[in-house]
Formats: C-alpha cells, structure tokens, sequence
C-alpha cells in the first residue's frame, strides 16, 4: 500500500518535473534547430524540423561578412566587459552583505533601504542621469562608463546579506572573537569560506546582468569598434531587417536563421557560466557537509 | 542548530583583559566601515547621485524649475491609464502563475536531489538566456500555430494565427506566460541554493520525527526559507509592475500589433526618447518606484527580513 503510494508520488514528481522542462526547454530547442533550416522552412516547414549542419556554416559566414567580422571584436569586447564588473560587484558585494548581515551600525538600516530603493529604481530612469554623470568626469564613451555603473549592484548585495544572515551563526563568529581575531580577519577566515554558494550567485546573475544589459552601453558608448555584442546584434540585425521585413537593406544575406544563430552565440556564454556556477555551488555543499 | 567548527583562526591579537571596551567597539566600527564603505560610495555615485539628478529633472521643464507641472501632465495622459490597467492585469496574471511556479518545482527538486537536478535546473534557465533580437524572433515564432512546437496547443485555446495570439485579451495571456517562461529559471536556482543550504540536522530530525514530504515543506522548509521567499516577491514585483521587455520583445517581432505604450515603463521610455521630455520620463519612473517601494514596505514589515536575529 504504502509501496504503491511513493511508486504513484515519485511519477507524479518525474512527470511534473519532465512536464515543466518540456515547457521550458522546447523555445530553446527550437532556437537551436533554426540556423540549420532556411527561412523558407522555418514558416512552412515542421516546428522541431532538422535542416543541414552545412546551414550553420552559412549562416556563420553571413554573420561575420558584417563589416569584416565584427562580430568577433564585439564578443571579445563583451568579455571584457562583464569579467571587470562581475570582479569589482563581487569585491563589493561580499563584504557589505557579510557586514549588513552580521554588524549592528548606525546607517544600517539606511543603506539597506536604500539598496532596496535603487534595486527597483527603473534601469531607464538613471541611464540619462549617468551619462552626464561619467561626461562631467570625461568617461562617457570609454568602458568605464559601462563598468563602473555595472559594478554597483544591489541586488548582488542582498544575495550576500540573506546568505549571510541564514547560514552564519552568530555563535561562530563570537567563539573567534574570544580566541582573539580581529573583525577584519572574522571576515576573511570564518564568513569568506562559507561564503561559496554566495559568491556563485552573484558572479553568476552579475555576469547576465553585464552580458545582456542593452541600455546603458547604448546610451554611454558611440564606437561601434567599443560596443558590446548586445548591441552589436541589435545594430546589425536592425540595419538588415533579419527579425521583420518591414525595414532595411537585403544586399547582406542575414535572416532569420542568421538571427537565430547570432541569439544562439549571445547566450552561449550564460549557459557555460550556469554550468561553472552550479559546480561551485554543489562544492560549497560538499565542503559544509564535511564540516557539519 | 549545532555549531559548525571552522578551522580556528590564529590568534593575530591577543586581548588583554585591560582592554578597555570602547576600543574595541571602535575596532569594530573601523571595520565595519572598511567593509561596506565601497559600496556604500558606489551607492552613492552609481544609484543615489543619478536618483536625485531624476527626482530634479523631473521638477524641471524647458532649463526652469516648473513644479509639479511634469507630473500633473503625466497624470493626465490618457494613455497613462491604459498602460496601468495593462499593467495590473499582467500583474494579476503574471506574478501569482510564477511563484507558484518557482516554489513547486524549487521545493519539488529539493524533496529528492539526484542527478539530473542540475540539468534540470539549466534548462528552466534556458529561456531567460535568450535575450534581444533572437527573444523577438524565438517569442513571435512560439505564438505562431503553423510553426511553433506549441502548436497543437495554441490550436486547443482557438489561436488560428500569430496576430490571433496577439489581438484583444490573449496578448496579456501570452505576455504572462512569455513572462514566467523567462524569469522562473534564476529564481528557482536562487530557492534551491538556499534550500541546499540549510542546516541538514534540522531537515533530518523532520524526517524521524515521521513527517511528511509535504509537512517538512510547509512547516520547516518554507518558514527557513522565508526571506528569500519575500526577496523573490519583493523584486518580482518591481519587474512585473515595470515590464518593458515582453510587450516591447513581441512588438519588434509583429509591429503595429502592440502598442508601443502597452505597459508603464514603456510609455516612460517613450517620454524619454521619442519626446525628448524627461521630466516627465523621470516622473513616471519615481510613480513606478513609488509603486514598488510600497510593495517592498508590506513585504519587508511582514516578514521581519531585516532582523540581524533571523536564527
């Protein structure tokens, strides 16, 4: 009886579960089928259909023949930029989620507020107002127009502060505190090492912040030589009119399936960094299991 | 819960009974300073120096100061209230739909972690990685009968055409979905990381103790989880009641369709750059800050999340 119970609750669950991949995993499917067919296929044909491997190829080569492979210096360009952000929100972050978390100060509650404040701040409503901001300071139009702003993230704060209230007992900390170790060193030796999941989290959501953010390098940077890949694409498939047909010059033999392939590449680097992020996340576990 | 045992620091400084007390708060406080000062600079020039140069501008029309001479025109902008009922049956619909989804599949990955939790969890995440130009190609085919993998689907709630799906009272059906597909995969990453990280003895002593999968749940899990719980609904909020990405991702994909001041933070973006006004670009946006602060009020007061005591 109560065999046949868990049987029947496990295949609820499997189902469930399986239901719900289904439900998200079947766009990117899609997606990742698309550069193999051609456009023509992808209106008429069948939804999950296979083209050819030799498509991909093409489509490629129609992405790079865009200004002489331009593609490949704005995804370079991208990097750079979400490596340096990611680096500076995490030297950021950490520390002031360990202390908001963990030290009782006058302004505390201030500036707790007042991350909430600028979290839910629409993006759009601080772009103007940081761009003559960096152009009073003559940065505007440099990558640290596009770092610095990115590296002040809220939300990477928060994530540190509710990791650190949940899983930092207060009692470790006081037993270090009587063997003598400074706050500096509490914060180094004890609160840093159990600050693993942490600290994936925030490099993780921190890097799909810079990778994808569209608005701020749009409005900070003029070069297309300094652009990122967001807005590289976006330049490039508007100008060809590769998502609708209403707009745009045809002598570039972009499409859909080029569009596709271009969507593909830009979220690549989001899947890698999921992946890397996970196996930090599950050695943090191992590490806490030991210990406990 | 049991203390965990660290590797014990190395005693750099030894405390003398003497010490005096107020020097070691000082210590403290120096500390303290040293940690979150960074930040709190950073706050300063990249969140709160660009917060108040808006909340100026939007006080300002044509170079002089004018009142509240913005935000009575935008107050009385017919197009205002169309976007706000948009918004608060997205709303509606949206953010009910993804925290049921979210704390389900969160809490049903975390009953029984094995193998393919990981995988799992990337493909949840999968859609919300697609961004820009791809999203607006990926979103108008998935909402296409005749070519999407979700066809047979579509054709069941009558959707005959793409413009079927986007017309009349499906749009905001289709928004919310497209909305939940998107934005359910890093949150559940979020839940189940804080999951895994709860103190194991407590979740066993639950398992002796005979209670169900779903009691455990309900009455340990979700109150241990409960300050992620309300971070989770604090910042959804704030994006569901600023949705700008679905609505504008759809009506590059199909113009004319949608209007391009379907939701709030649309209109705003179109104060800002099709009018070139942004006085009243940055009164609509504090509106909308003012909207999720009050949310972010109910939610933190409700929940005691600031409490430096949560154990």
């Amino acid at each position: 009886m109560t065999d046949a119970m868990t049987a029947l609750s496990r295949g609820a669950r499997a189902l469930f579960l399986l239901g719900a991949a289904a439900f998200f995993g079947l766009p990117l499917l899609w997606l990742l089928l698309a550069p193999t067919r051609t456009a023509d296929d992808l209106t008429t044909g069948s939804p999950l259909g296979f083209g050819s491997l030799g498509r991909v190829g093409d489509a490629w080569a129609h992405l790079m023949s865009y200004n002489d492979g331009e593609i490949t210096l704005w995804i370079g360009n991208s990097v750079v930029y979400a490596a340096a952000s990611v680096a500076l929100a995490l030297l950021l972050c950490v520390p002031a989620g360990y202390v908001l978390a963990k030290h009782d100060f006058a302004g505390r509650r201030t500036l707790l507020t007042l991350s909430i404040v600028t979290m839910i701040l629409p993006p759009a409503a601080l772009v103007l107002p940081l761009y003559l901001e960096m152009s009073a300071v003559n940065l505007a139009g440099t990558i640290w127009a596009v770092i610095l702003p990115l590296s002040f993230y809220p939300f990477g704060v928060y994530l540190a502060f509710l990791h650190f209230q949940a899983n930092l007992p207060d009692s470790l900390l006081d037993a270090a505190r009587v063997d003598g170790a400074s706050e500096l060193r509490l914060f180094w030796s004890v609160a840093l090492p159990l600050a693993r999941p942490a600290i994936a989290l925030i490099a993780f959501f921190g890097f799909v912040r810079c990778w994808t953010d569209f608005f701020l390098p749009f409005v900070m940077l003029s070069d297309d030589r300094t652009f990122t890949l967001q807005l590289g694409l976006m330049s490039l498939l508007q100008s060809t009119g590769a998502v609708n047909n209403s707009s745009g010059f045809a002598d570039l033999d972009i499409h859909q399936p080029e569009a596709a392939l271009a969507g593909l590449v830009a979220c690549a680097p989001l899947m890698i960094g999921f992946v890397l992020a996970q196996r930090f996340l599950r050695t943090g576990l191992l590490a806490g299991a030991e210990k406990g | 819960m049991r203390t965990l045992t660290p590797t014990r620091p190395p005693a750099v400084e030894t405390v003398s009974p003497a010490a005096p007390r107020r020097v070691k708060r000082r210590g403290r406080t120096v500390a303290t300073w040293l940690l979150v000062g960074p930040y709190a600079l950073f706050l300063a020039a990249f969140g709160l120096a660009p917060a108040g140069y808006a909340l100026w501008t939007s006080f300002v029309h044509d170079g002089s100061f004018s009142g509240g001479r913005n935000w009575t025109a935008v107050f009385d902008d017919y197009r205002l209230g169309e976007a706000a009922g948009n918004v608060t049956t997205y709303l509606l619909l949206w953010l009910p739909v993804l925290l049921l989804t979210v704390l389900s599949l969160a809490f049903t990955l975390h009953a029984r972690p094995g193998r393919a939790t990981g995988a799992l969890q990337l493909v949840y995440y999968l859609p919300g990685a697609v961004t820009g130009s791809a999203a607006a190609l990926l979103w108008l085919f998935m909402v296409s009968p005749d070519s999407s993998p979700f066809g047979p689907l579509l054709r069941l709630m009558d959707v005959k055409t793409a413009t079927d799906a986007l017309s009349g009272g499906s749009l905001v059906a289709v928004l919310a979905v497209m909305g939940v597909a998107v934005h359910a995969g890093g949150w559940i990453v979020v839940l189940y990381g804080a999951l895994t990280a709860l103190p194991k003895d407590v979740l066993e002593a639950a398992q002796v103790d005979g209670a169900s999968a779903w009691r455990t749940m309900w009455h340990v899990k979700l109150p241990m989880v409960r300050t992620y719980v309300a971070f989770v609904l604090i910042s959804s909020f704030a994006s569901g009641s600023q949705v700008f990405v679905e609505p504008t991702v759809l009506s590059t994909g199909a113009p004319g369709q949608i209007s391009p001041t379907w939701s709030v933070n649309q209109l705003a973006y179109v104060y800002a750059t099709q009018d070139g006004d942004f006085g009243k670009a940055a009164a609509l946006s504090l509106t909308m800050l003012a909207v999720g602060l009050l949310a972010a009020w109910i939610v933190i007061t409700r929940t005691r999340m600031y409490a430096t005591d949560t154990r």
